[in-house]
């Protein structure tokens, strides 16, 4: 085998930084987006269709362009954000772009979900906009959420893989370099089995987590 | 109190107009229990959802508690919505909070101090005969439990008046008595307005006051629920009463008599209140040669009155028949010569 095991747990480390950060920043992106698209949708709590559907078009544009064009396509930007174009950090650039549309279009569905009723319940109470979105819309579709965030981590978990084609790191990083180019097949069968348990793992927790928050 | 004005609600679907609400004029007084009664898209529910605005009229005025809605401001209003519970037919419950959270919400918004909030929950949770449930969830519950929490939540910020928007429509025929006597019950004990829309004539005639028929926008008639199930004026409401008052001769009798010409003549008596009570009709079979021939007859309750409907026919020499109604005349009765057919 071409590497140690000190270098595969060192990409690990790398994929796990890289889906993290990307994580954390496209929630932070995707989330007010979803809540906008649903809010302010036809007939919703603040209808404003202008603003709908120019959202609306930017997610498609971004959804409409492969991850790895994307990578290419904005390294300007991100040599403007990390100072650089590769390694880890200046990964979780085009990881965001990806995933925060990505996610915005979950949490829509999500939010979607949610009994009209209830919100109406919620207007007839005389609540705010503020007050509907944070005590009746997002606690009611919270389970559902859970499962929209598991979805968006583990299609982070195989774009950052991806990233690693081009410098980023982590493990498809490994596997490219390694596996596929020096044809070392342990070395792909570890990686891959690694990415393999990671998906398993997240998706458990996720399951878990949200029959917990829908006690069923 | 609430008073409609000229209300007129005008939707725009694919290009076309469709009013909903064509001037609506009607008042419901403080502390009655007013039904509106229709079918589906009458615009009963348009108008219910215009008290609170949920629906903005597109012209016209909606008079709360001596406020004018159309001339408040969106916080104005969230204000004034704290004075108006509602029920929905369906329940529109929070599924992620406690039943205890759910009839809580109101007061968070309100910002209530939590013991005050504690304390009026648990109230609220007694009244509506519910306390042991206050850690389940809804799903844990069955329709009716979810309507009494439903009330519970309404009720929060001791509104003076209560909207039902169908409010038993989900319901079984016994749960549905159950919640229209906790319906009563919180009319009689906080003198609460409660403003009911229904498709259903039963509910109506257990608890209303007053009733008003709507169709395609309009109210078509109105007036305490004695004089509309007592004499209805259209044929709407003639349809509605007797979707509950079976007053109609049943068609194998009908036949019957149809088949058998000659002298024979049909009325229609009603009696009201006390006269219900009396022996009419063998007075009338002692006193005049006539004989008396029942065809269909029935006893209803109506706010606590009672009403008889009686169909018979009388048979004998035509004088005899005049001499006895004129002696029913002079009763408190009604009566009517209807066709063997007809109403």
């Amino acid at each position: 085998m071409l590497v140690n095991s000190e270098q595969i747990i060192e990409a690990l480390i790398e994929t796990i930084q890289m889906v993290a950060f990307s994580l954390l920043f496209s929630a932070v992106l995707g989330l007010p987006l979803g809540i906008l698209l649903v809010i302010t949708r036809k007939g919703h709590l603040l209808e404003n269709l202008p603003v709908f559907n120019v959202s609306n078009g930017i997610i498609n544009i971004f959804r409409s362009v492969p991850f790895i064009i994307l990578m290419v396509a904005i390294i300007p930007v991100t040599r403007l954000i990390v100072g650089t174009s590769i390694g880890t950090a200046a990964a979780v650039v085009p990881l965001v772009f990806y995933a925060g549309p990505y996610i915005a279009r979950l949490i829509e569905n999500s939010l979607l979900e949610v009994d009209p009723g209830v919100l109406e319940a919620a207007q007839a109470m005389g609540a705010t906009p503020a007050q509907i979105i944070f005590k009746f819309l997002i606690p009611e579709a919270l389970s559902s959420l859970v499962l929209a965030f598991t979805i968006a981590t583990i299609g982070l978990v195989g774009a950052s893989a991806m990233a690693g084609a081009v410098g980023g790191g982590g493990l498809g990083d490994l596997a490219i370099t390694y596996g596929y180019q020096r044809f070392d097949t342990m070395v792909m069968l570890i990686t891959v089995g690694i990415l393999v348990v990671m998906v398993q793992g997240l998706q458990t927790f996720g399951n878990i987590l949200s029959k917990r928050i829908r006690r069923r | 109190m609430i008073e409609f004005q000229n209300l007129k609600k005008v939707y725009t679907s694919g290009g076309q107009q469709v009013a909903a609400l064509n001037g609506i004029n009607l008042t419901i007084n403080k502390g009655e229990i007013f039904g509106v009664i229709g079918f589906s898209g009458a615009g009963k529910s348009s108008l219910i959802r215009c008290v609170n605005w949920l629906e903005q009229p597109t012209s016209g005025r909606v008079i709360v508690d001596g406020y004018d809605l159309t001339a408040l401001s969106a916080k104005e209003i969230r204000e004034v919505k704290r004075n108006i519970g509602m029920v929905f037919q369906h329940f529109n419950l929070l599924n992620s909070k406690t039943v205890f959270a759910n009839v809580a919400m109101p007061l968070i918004l309100a910002k209530v101090p939590k013991e005050e909030m504690k304390k009026r929950v648990n109230e609220l949770l007694e009244f509506v005969g519910l306390s042991d449930k206050a850690n389940n969830y809804p799903d844990q519950l069955s329709g009716g439990q979810k309507q009494r929490i439903g009330i519970a939540r309404a009720l929060a910020t001791k509104p003076s008046i209560l909207l039902c928007d169908e409010a038993t429509s989900a319901l079984d025929p016994q749960t549905t008595s159950s919640i229209l006597e906790l319906l009563k019950k919180i009319n009689r004990e906080y003198n609460i307005t409660i403003l009911i829309i229904t498709h259903e004539m039963a509910v109506i005639r257990e608890i209303c006051d007053r009733v008003a028929v709507i169709e395609a926008g309009k109210i078509i008639e109105e007036g305490t629920v004695f004089n509309v199930f007592s004499s209805p004026k259209t044929e709407t409401a003639r349809n509605f009463v007797s979707s509950v008052m079976n007053d109609q001769i049943p068609d194998s009798i009908k036949e019957i008599v149809e088949k058998n010409e000659g002298l024979q003549k049909i009325f229609r008596i009603n009696f009201i209140g006390n006269s219900a009570g009396q022996p009419l009709l063998s007075q009338l079979a002692k006193k005049f040669d006539i004989h008396i021939n029942v065809l269909f007859g029935n006893i209803t309750e109506l706010q606590g009155t009672p009403f008889g409907n009686l169909i018979v026919e009388f048979q004998g020499a035509e004088s005899e028949i005049n001499r006895a109604l004129m002696f029913i005349s002079q009763e408190k009765v009604t009566v009517k010569e209807v066709k063997a057919h007809a109403s």
